[in-house]
C-alpha cells in the first residue's frame, strides 16, 4: 500500500514540474535554514575539538558580588589565587584546570604584524581539553615550577610566524612582546566560538605578565571543573558551592564593600544562556524574537504550501471520488495524502541536505569563524529528520482534510 | 466597483483566508527586515565625527608593577610624542573608539536626567582624532581650576539637557564645567546611534586612564610599531603593550553589524520569493477555475482589459485586509515605543513594507490575470 502511495505522489510531482519546483524550492529552502542553524548551534554547545569532555565539565566564568542593599552589582573573573583555593581543591571532581579569558596582542616578524590572541593555563588545561598535538607535547608542572619561558602555538601562528615550512619549529625562538619563549608545542587551533580553550599562544601561568600573583578574588582567570563522569556532575556542582558558601562575609574589593558573592559552575549552555544579560525582561523579548522568527522561518513556507496544495485539490477529485465510491474511509484517504505529503517533504529534505553541505562548506572554508568546524552529525541528521515529519505533517493535514471531505458526487462530475 | 469586490472575496472567505494569513505573515517579516534595515541606514548617515584612518590604539597594562603608574605613563606618552612618525598622541580611557568596552554615567542639569558616554581623555584629544568643536573650545590642562572640571558635550546631550540654551560655561551635574560643545561622536562605529556623549579632562596624577591614541603620518607600517613597541617594553619592564589600528577596529565592529543584517536579509529574501512563488501558483489556479465566469463577462462585453483589472483589484482588497491586520501589529511597535527605537523609523519601515508587498502581490497578479484577459469567450462557454 505505501509503495503505491508513494508512487502516485511521485506522479503527482511529475505532472506538474512548475508547481513541483514551488513545493520543493518552498520546503528544502526551509530545512536547509534549519538544517545550518542546528548545525551551527552544535557546533556552538556540543562536545566538539578540542572541548571533547564538555558533557562532563563545568564552566567557572564569573563572579558576582553585591553590596549589602543589593543595588548594585560588579562581576568578572577570578584571580588564580581564589581559584587554587576554592576550585583546585575540589576533590570530587576528576581535574580542574585554571586558565585565563582569551587575551590579545602583537606579535612582529621583520615588516609583517600578528594580532595574536594568548591564554595562560596550568599543566592540567591539557588533561581537560584534548588538543591534538601536531609537533612536539604540552607544558608539564615541572616546566611551570621552573617558570620556563615556553609556549604551545597553533598551526595557524605557525604559518604567520615561521612562514609555510614543513619542519618542526620545537625549539624555535618566538618574541612577543620583548620576551623571548621557546615553542615546545603545536595544536591544531580551536575555533574562536569556543573562547575557554580559543587562542593563538597559550603560555604556562607562571610566565611574565600573567598576574597570577594577584592576592584579591578577582583577576583575569577563569576555570572548567571536570567531573568523572556525567552523573557525577551535581556532586561537583553542590561540592563547588559548599566551598563558595565559605567565602568570609562582608568583605572588600579594590574599595568595594561586597555583602554577597555568587560564583556559579554551570554547563556550558546554562554558562552562555547566562552571560547574554542577568536581565529577565531582555532575555525575554530576546528569547521571544527568536521563537517568532522560527515560527515565521517554518510557518511561512508551511502555509504556502497548504495553500498550493488547497488549490490544486480540484486536480485528483476524480481519483478521490472514485476511491470514495468503492468505500474508501476518510481516514485511509486522509492517511494517503499525509503520507504524500510526508514523502515530498523527505526528498525536499535530501535536497536540503546536499544545500546545508554546501553552505557549510561555504562557512567553513570562508574563514568567518576561524576554525570553524560545523558539520552534520548524527544528532543534526537526527533534528534535521523530526523537522521533516514535523513541517510534512503540519503542511499536509488541511489539504488532506479537504481532499477526503470532497463529496462524491460533486467530485465524480467533474 | 469596490462593494462588487468585497462581496466576491467575502464569498470565498474560507479559500482566501489562508492566502491573507501568508500575505500578512509576509508583511510582519518584511517589517521585522526593513526596521532593522532603515535603522542601520539611518545611523550610518549621521556623521562619524572623528577620522580613523592612520589612528592608533595602544593599550597599556601595569601588570604586577604597582609603583608611580601615572608618571610612567606619562612618561610613555612623551617618548611616543617624541617619534617625528607621530603627528599626535593623547592619553583616555579604555573605551576608545571600536572598542568593545564602554562607560556610562548619570549627568543632571536643571533636574533634567541624562545617561550619557563617558571619555575620560586629555587636552590633545580632539587634535588626534581630529573631532571639529562647534561651540566653545576642546579644553586645556590649564582649565582645570577651581572645583569644576572642564568637560565638553556632544550635540545630542547639549539638546537634551540644554536644549535652545547656550551650554558653553554652564555648570552640569554640580561638578563639571562645559567648555565645548563638538557635533557627533559615534565611537562604535558608523552604524551606532548617535547617544549622547561627554568628555572629561583626564587627571595627570590618576594611575586609570592607560590608552594612548595616536595619530601616525600616513604609511606609517608595521616596522616602525615594532620599534616603538619595543621601545615602550623596556622603558617598563614587565607591562603589556598592545596596539589595535582603527581601520582594523572599525571592520570588526561593522562586522557585527553588517553579518546579522545580511543573514536575515538573505533568509528573508528567499522567504519572499517562496511566498511570491506560492502566490503566483494559487492566483493561476484560481484562475483558471473561473473560466465559465469569465467567459460570460467576455460574451456580456467585457474587454480583456476590464477581466484583468477586476482580477488584479481583487488581490489588491485581499492584500489590503492582510495589511490592514498586519498594521494592527506593527503599529504596537511605534506606539509602545519597542527597543528605544524612534517611530519614524518604524513608521518608515512600514510605509516601505505595504509598497513592497503590493508590489509583488501586483506582479504576482499580472501574468494570470493576462492569461484571464485572453480567454475567448466562446471556448470558456462551450466547456461549460
Amino acid at each position: 500500500m505505501l509503495t503505491n502511495y508513494i508512487k502516485i505522489a511521485w506522479k503527482v510531482l511529475l505532472r506538474h514540474p512548475f508547481y513541483t519546483f514551488i513545493t520543493l524550492f518552498g520546503i528544502s529552502l526551509t530545512l536547509t535554514v534549519l538544517m545550518v542553524l542546528t548545525s551551527f548551534l552544535d557546533h556552538l554547545f556540543g562536545s566538539h575539538y578540542p572541548e571533547t569532555k564538555r558533557d562532563r565539565s563545568l564552566y567557572v566564568m564569573q563572579m558576582r558580588t553585591q553590596d549589602s542593599t543589593r543595588t548594585g552589582s560588579s562581576s568578572g573573573p577570578m584571580s588564580f589565587k581564589f581559584l587554587t583555593e576554592y576550585a583546585k581543591s575540589l576533590k570530587t571532581a576528576e581535574r580542574v584546570t585554571i586558565c585565563t579569558f582569551v587575551n590579545s596582542s602583537n606579535a612582529y616578524v621583520g615588516s609583517q604584524k600578528i594580532k595574536l590572541n594568548t591564554k595562560y593555563t596550568d599543566a592540567d588545561f591539557w588533561e581537560v581539553t584534548e588538543f591534538d598535538f601536531l609537533e612536539g607535547k604540552p607544558y608539564n608542572e615541572q616546566n611551570i615550577a621552573n617558570s620556563d619561558l615556553v609556549v604551545v602555538i597553533t598551526d595557524d601562528f605557525k604559518k604567520q610566524y615561521f612562514g609555510n615550512v614543513a619542519e618542526s619549529v620545537i625549539g624555535k625562538d618566538v618574541e612577543i612582546e620583548s620576551i623571548h619563549y621557546r615553542v615546545i608545542g603545536v595544536v591544531r587551533g580551536s575555533p574562536v566560538t569556543r573562547p575557554f580553550t580559543y587562542a593563538d599562544v597559550y603560555y604556562p601561568y607562571t610566565t611574565p605578565k600573567s598576574n597570577y600573583q594577584r592576592t584579591g578574588m578577582r583577576g583575569g582567570y577563569v576555570a572548567i571543573l571536570l567531573a568523572k563522569k556525567t552523573s557525577d556532575l551535581k556532586t561537583v556542582r553542590d561540592e563547588f558551592q559548599s566551598h563558595i558558601a565559605r567565602i568570609p562575609l562582608p568583605g572588600v574589593e579594590d574599595g568595594y564593600k561586597y555583602a554577597y558573592v555568587e560564583v556559579k559552575s554551570e554547563p556550558y549552555v546554562e554558562n552562555f544562556v547566562g552571560t547574554l544579560n542577568g536581565n529577565k525582561g531582555l532575555k525575554t523579548v530576546f528569547f521571544g524574537i527568536i521563537a517568532f522568527i522560527m515560527l515565521m522561518l517554518i510557518g511561512l513556507p508551511a502555509i504556502n504550501l497548504v495553500n498550493v496544495n488547497v488549490s490544486r485539490i480540484m486536480e485528483r477529485a476524480s481519483e478521490i471520488g472514485i476511491r470514495k465510491a468503492f468505500g474508501a474511509p476518510v481516514r485511509t484517504l486522509m492517511w494517503q495524502f499525509i503520507i504524500e505529503n510526508i514523502f515530498i517533504t523527505l526528498i525536499g529534505g535530501g535536497i536540503a541536505l546536499v544545500l546545508t553541505l554546501i553552505v557549510i562548506q561555504l562557512i567553513n572554508s570562508s574563514g568567518i569563524i576561524a576554525y570553524a568546524d560545523l558539520t552534520i552529525n548524527l544528532n543534526v541528521f537526527l533534528v534535521s529528520l523530526l523537522v521533516c515529519l514535523v513541517f510534512g505533517l503540519l503542511s499536509g493535514v488541511l489539504p488532506a482534510l479537504r481532499m477526503s471531505k470532497l463529496k462524491i458526487a460533486e467530485a465524480l462530475k467533474s | 466597483m469596490i462593494r462588487h469586490l468585497f462581496k466576491l472575496i467575502w464569498n470565498k472567505k474560507k479559500a482566501h483566508s489562508l492566502l491573507l494569513v501568508e500575505i500578512w505573515a509576509s508583511f510582519l517579516v518584511l517589517f521585522g527586515l526593513t526596521s532593522l534595515i532603515v535603522y542601520n541606514v539611518r545611523n550610518y548617515r549621521e556623521p562619524l565625527g572623528f577620522e580613523y584612518q592612520n589612528a592608533w590604539a595602544i593599550s597599556l597594562k601595569s601588570n604586577e608593577d604597582t609603583t608611580e603608574l601615572a608618571q610612567k605613563i606619562e612618561m610613555i606618552l612623551q617618548r611616543v610624542k617624541a617619534y617625528p612618525e607621530v603627528e599626535s598622541a593623547s592619553r583616555m580611557s579604555n573605551n576608545f573608539p571600536f572598542s568593545q568596552s564602554s562607560r556610562n554615567n548619570g549627568i543632571d542639569y536643571n533636574k533634567k536626567h541624562v545617561l550619557a558616554d563617558f571619555y575620560v581623555t586629555d587636552e590633545n584629544y580632539a587634535k588626534t582624532m581630529v573631532i571639529p568643536v562647534v561651540e566653545g573650545h576642546w579644553y586645556r590642562s590649564a582649565d582645570s581650576v577651581g572645583k569644576y572640571s572642564p568637560v565638553v558635550i556632544n550635540r545630542k546631550l547639549k539638546e537634551e539637557l540644554f536644549g535652545d540654551e547656550k551650554p558653553v560655561g554652564k555648570i552640569i551635574s554640580e561638578r563639571f564645567k562645559v567648555t565645548g560643545v563638538v557635533n557627533t561622536f559615534k565611537s562604535k562605529g558608523e552604524f551606532m546611534v548617535d547617544k549622547p556623549a561627554l568628555f572629561e579632562l583626564v587627571d595627570a596624577k590618576s594611575p586609570w586612564d592607560d590608552l594612548l591614541m595616536i595619530r601616525v603620518k600616513p604609511g606609517t607600517d608595521a616596522v616602525f610599531e615594532a620599534k616603538m613597541v619595543k621601545a615602550i617594553t623596556t622603558m617598563v619592564a614587565g607591562w603589556s603593550v598592545e596596539v589595535d589600528h582603527l581601520t582594523d577596529s572599525r571592520k570588526t565592529t561593522h562586522n557585527l553589524t553588517l553579518v546579522p543584517v545580511i543573514i536575515f536579509l538573505i533568509v528573508s529574501g528567499f522567504l519572499l520569493i517562496n511566498v511570491a512563488l506560492g502566490l503566483f501558483g494559487v492566483l493561476n489556479l484560481s484562475i483558471a477555475k473561473r473560466r465559465g465566469e469569465i467567459g460570460l463577462r467576455r460574451a456580456l462585453g467585457a474587454t480583456g482589459n476590464g477581466i484583468s483589472q477586476q482580477f488584479i483589484s481583487e488581490i489588491l482588497v485581499l492584500a489590503t485586509f492582510a495589511l490592514l491586520i498586519g498594521l494592527l501589529f506593527a503599529m504596537q511597535f511605534p506606539l509602545m515605543n519597542v527597543f528605544d527605537i524612534q517611530a519614524g523609523i518604524y513608521l518608515t519601515a512600514i510605509a516601505i513594507s505595504v509598497v513592497v508587498i503590493y508590489g509583488i502581490v501586483t506582479l504576482c497578479a499580472l501574468f494570470p490575470s493576462r492569461l484571464a484577459a485572453r480567454i475567448q469567450p466562446a471556448v470558456a462557454l462551450h466547456e461549460e
